[in-house]
């Protein structure tokens, strides 16, 4: 089944907009740990997170006078309007407490699942570039495939194994698990491991090739007339405002697992908007054809992440919902991805100083480190379907699944018996 | 190269002291700034650099070492706009709620029943580091006591006058072959930093901006040292900002440096292996009780790590610390993926990176160790578990991004069960949690042929008692602070 995201941004009534974040944070209080448990009945919903926008607080020195909103992001299972219509309908409580706040939500006393429903729907705006850690995985594929590897686990922790051959090792575990009425399922359901599309990146790589001249020339302009205006982000870590951090670690670090929300603003200038798009395009690309086995850009730790432009390509938001602590991780993907980090960001305001548009940046460790702490901000409510999995474990449970119902020479069993 | 300002840096984080058996750790208040400063303003010259000293018989008996916290230097008088300009880290200190999640001192380990450091302690302003050792004497710890104590006695008589409040000590102990309680050989592994005219392995060599500020790091660029916001004390003693910035700078050769009491249960350690490997008949099998916690630790008791050495312990003691994994266990075969060693510095073989990005990624977490022990000096094993009293581990490291380097191993190395292909487990030593969630499991896997093996239920072996963090500034900084 096929993983989709969608955003929603709403209008909230100005002098609501703290109803609003009380009754966020009254939701907050009754959730575990910071993470509500609201959508788990749904069993289609991976993430999930409400953000207030625009009350004020806003780190990036943003002058302009802006109507707060309310931005809804969901990763889920299936097509939109189905999920739009299961949410409305099962989730209806929730809806109606946040959505009282915000501009035109159909009166409580009349309120239907389809009005609910049309509500969302005229709201959503488009992502510009989404990315999947393990694409083709519902959520009731996920805790299935769980449940089977801690049965397996299980029943290879029940006895020894001293001097029996891989092939036998996985034929008894085949048959342990097919004996349980509970996995009858992988005799019909058949699942593999999405690929790399080799042909696809050759593809890719003469499209650019191709296009070299013109991405040198815009990689020039951009050096020489745009770069060097640039007012560029020169905080350390030791110079963002406390009380901000303080809000924002308040939600971190409970379980396994995190968000990370941060909105800046485009450079202005056509040209930027052309560098942007075209980053978020070769980025589609690079998502469809080489990371599709849960890495992105070498980072194996994210299970869904996007990009989203929006007020008329003026702004960019980015989600991520990922293993461990970003504040702690973001320095190890500087050297695998900090070129792609760059070249996206590079085009928004006050980021650590570049060159040449995928240089400098990212890499100036420090600098980089602060800015993302510095434009990030406070998730009012996260929902996390499995805090419990990694996302290495997510594909890793696939794999042992695709393995354990193939018949496989010894090397290849050999192999299957590491993944367990 | 860099080369480093050795007489200006404090010897502690250059050298380990290790043939200084005895050593005190002094925790005090400053109940008079002006006195505190006026002793500063001479006892600089004491301190003990990191100046190379070639004839062995000119070391001096006796070594001296200090650092401050938060509420030290602000107690001292440094302005506020200056104490905001140090990481968020040094600040907010060791408690705070989003740290003790981070680092998971929870249930006997939150910090509002330590012995210090904790909310309900009294607030420490810096820490003495006296150090000993009879010259007359080769590995003598009761010889090295009483010179170390007779040191310690001559400060402390000045104590009052000097403006100082003794809060508590902690007396720290090295064994001569640096075993720790549990019986394992410790602090075998430890990065060379850059320009310190030390020589070792290529791999562990580590710019010097990872222990020092005002050098560049890992990453090419400058550690996030405090710069002098708000002008105050004789300027003319600070270097200015190597970022640039024309600020003066006051972190420059110095560091930051954690510390962390670390009771250990020997009983339950060595208790919990046992049981995992009796005998049929339920009597203690010790070469496995002993090979599982080596497995756990990630060398052998003598030191030899299991890498290279996988089915038994070589002994009596070894230092033997050129191996990677990629190259020797990429498997996890020897060496399993969960054990102690492993997870802290994964060398060569971080998640499944190439040799080269890994040992990038390896050297942007190293930490300077410099644990010393306390309590009864004893080495436990299968069938020497039950020591007198508290034992432990006084745990301090030196690093220049607390974030990065001490807070990312014990929280992202040590606490998540995820490392590599993990599912379940925490680090056996340092990260397991007291009290698991409902239906958490904590495991150690020894990945084995055909196939794995996952030994259950991991009991807590360490109980936090205390910790702070602490600015460990270079010698003329101690001077530039007598002048505030």
């Amino acid at each position: 089944m096929k993983q989709n995201s969608t955003t929603i941004l709403v209008p909230v009534i100005p002098e609501k907009v703290q109803d609003l974040l009380d009754q966020l944070v009254e939701i907050k209080r009754n959730s575990q740990e910071g993470i509500s448990k609201e959508f788990d009945s749904l069993s289609i919903i991976h993430y999930a997170r409400w953000v207030v926008i625009d009350h004020g607080k806003s780190w990036i020195d943003d002058e302009q006078k802006r109507n707060p909103k309310l931005l809804f992001v969901i990763d889920y299972d299936g097509e939109e309007g189905e999920m739009l219509h299961k949410v409305s309908e099962n989730s209806s409580t929730i809806l109606d407490l946040v959505y009282v706040f915000c501009e035109n939500y159909p009166p409580l006393n009349t309120v239907t699942t389809a009005s609910r429903k049309a509500y969302l729907e005229s709201h959503v705006i488009k992502d510009a570039a989404v990315y999947i850690g393990a694409p083709g995985r519902s959520v009731l594929q996920i805790r299935k495939e769980k449940k089977l590897r801690d049965f397996i686990r299980d029943f290879v922790d029940s006895r020894t194994w001293e001097d029996v051959s891989p092939e036998t090792v996985h034929k008894k575990i085949k048959d342990q698990v097919l004996s349980n009425p509970e996995f009858a399922y992988l005799k019909g359901e058949r699942v593999r491991m999405p690929r790399i599309n080799y042909f696809g990146v050759v593809l890719l790589g003469v499209c650019l090739l191709a296009l070299l001249p013109f991405i040198l020339v815009l990689v020039l302009i951009v050096h020489f007339f745009y770069e060097r205006k640039d007012e560029n982000f020169t905080k350390k870590r030791s110079q963002l405002d406390d009380e901000f951090l303080t809000d924002l670690e308040k939600y971190e670090d409970f379980k396994n697992q995190n968000q990370f929300t941060q909105l800046v603003d485009m450079k202005e200038g056509t040209i930027r908007l052309i560098a942007i798009k075209f980053m978020f395009l070769l980025s589609n690309f690079l998502i469809k054809f080489i990371f599709t086995q849960g890495k992105l850009m070498g980072i194996p730790t994210i299970h869904f992440a996007k990009w989203v432009m929006f007020e008329k390509n003026s702004r960019v938001l980015f989600f991520s919902n990922f293993d461990g602590s970003w504040q702690q991780y973001l320095g190890d993907f500087i050297d695998n991805s900090g070129w792609g980090l760059t070249g996206i960001f590079s085009n928004t305001k006050v980021f650590p100083k570049t060159n040449f548009l995928i240089t400098g940046g990212a890499y100036k460790e420090e600098y980089f480190l602060a800015w993302s702490r510095n434009s990030e901000l406070v998730t009012n409510f996260w929902y996390t379907a499995y805090p419990d999995l990694s996302i290495k474990n997510v594909n890793n449970n696939t794999r042992i699944r695709v393995q354990l119902m193939k018949t496989l020479s010894k090397r290849r069993a050999a192999k299957f018996l590491k993944l367990l | 190269m860099t080369r480093l300002e050795l007489e200006n840096i404090q010897g502690y984080l250059i050298r380990g002291y290790a043939h200084m058996l005895y050593s005190r750790f002094v925790y005090l208040q400053i109940s008079d700034a002006k006195a505190a400063k006026k002793w500063l303003s001479q006892s600089w010259k004491e301190m003990t650099s990191a100046r190379h000293i070639h004839d062995k018989s000119k070391i001096p008996p006796t070594h001296l070492n200090i650092a401050f916290t938060h509420a030290g230097l602000g107690k001292l008088g440094l302005n506020e706009e200056n104490l905001g300009a140090f990481s968020r880290e040094f600040r907010q200190g060791m408690v705070s709620d989003h740290r003790t999640r981070l680092l998971g001192d929870f249930g006997t380990s939150r910090p509002e029943v330590w012995n210090w450091g904790g909310p309900r302690n009294e607030t420490i302003h810096l820490c003495l580091m006296v150090f000993g050792n009879d010259k007359s004497s080769n590995d003598d710890l009761e010889k090295d006591k009483i010179v170390c104590l007779d040191y310690y006695n001559e400060l402390a008589a000045k104590f009052d006058e000097n403006g100082f409040i003794e809060l508590f000590h902690i007396d720290g102990k090295t064994q001569p072959d640096n075993k720790e309680h549990f019986g394992f050989r410790d602090g075998v592994s430890q990065p060379i930093i850059e320009g310190s005219g030390r020589v070792g392995d290529k791999d562990d060599v580590i710019k010097a901006g990872e222990f020092l500020f005002g050098y560049k790091n890992e990453f090419g660029v400058y550690p996030d040292t405090p710069l002098i916001v708000k002008e105050q004390g004789d300027l003319n003693l600070l270097t200015p900002d190597a970022g640039g910035s024309g600020q003066k700078d006051i972190g420059k050769d110095g560091t930051f440096m954690v510390m962390r009491q670390l009771d250990q249960d020997v009983n339950k350690f060595w208790g919990y292996l046992n049981e995992k490997t009796k005998n049929p008949d339920g009597s203690i099998n010790e070469a496995e009780s002993l090979k599982l916690g080596a497995k756990f630790m990630g060398r052998w008791q003598s030191g030899a790590p299991v890498t290279l050495f996988p089915d038994a312990d070589p002994g009596p003691f070894s230092d033997v610390n050129d191996f990677g994994y990629a190259k020797f266990d990429k498997d996890g075969l020897k060496c399993p993926f969960g054990s102690h060693l492993r997870r802290t510095n994964p060398r060569d073989n971080v998640d499944d990176h190439g040799k080269k990005e890994s040992l990038k990624l390896s050297k942007q977490h190293r930490i300077i160790r410099r644990a010393r022990l306390y309590g009864e000096i004893y080495e436990g094993s299968p069938t020497k578990t039950t020591p007198n009293g508290d034992v432990g581990l006084l745990f301090i490291c030196f690093n220049a991004d607390i974030s990065r380097q001490f807070e990312f191993l014990q929280y992202t190395w040590a606490n998540l069960p995820k490392n590599k292909e993990l599912y379940n487990d925490p680090d056996p030593i340092i990260g397991v949690k007291e009290t698991p969630e409902l239906g958490e499991e904590q495991n150690f896997t020894i990945q084995d042929e055909p196939v794995s093996k996952t030994i259950k239920d991991l009991p807590r072996v360490i109980t936090v008692k205390g910790g702070a963090y602490f600015f460990f500034p270079s010698i003329n900084v101690l001077r530039y602070l007598s002048t505030i």
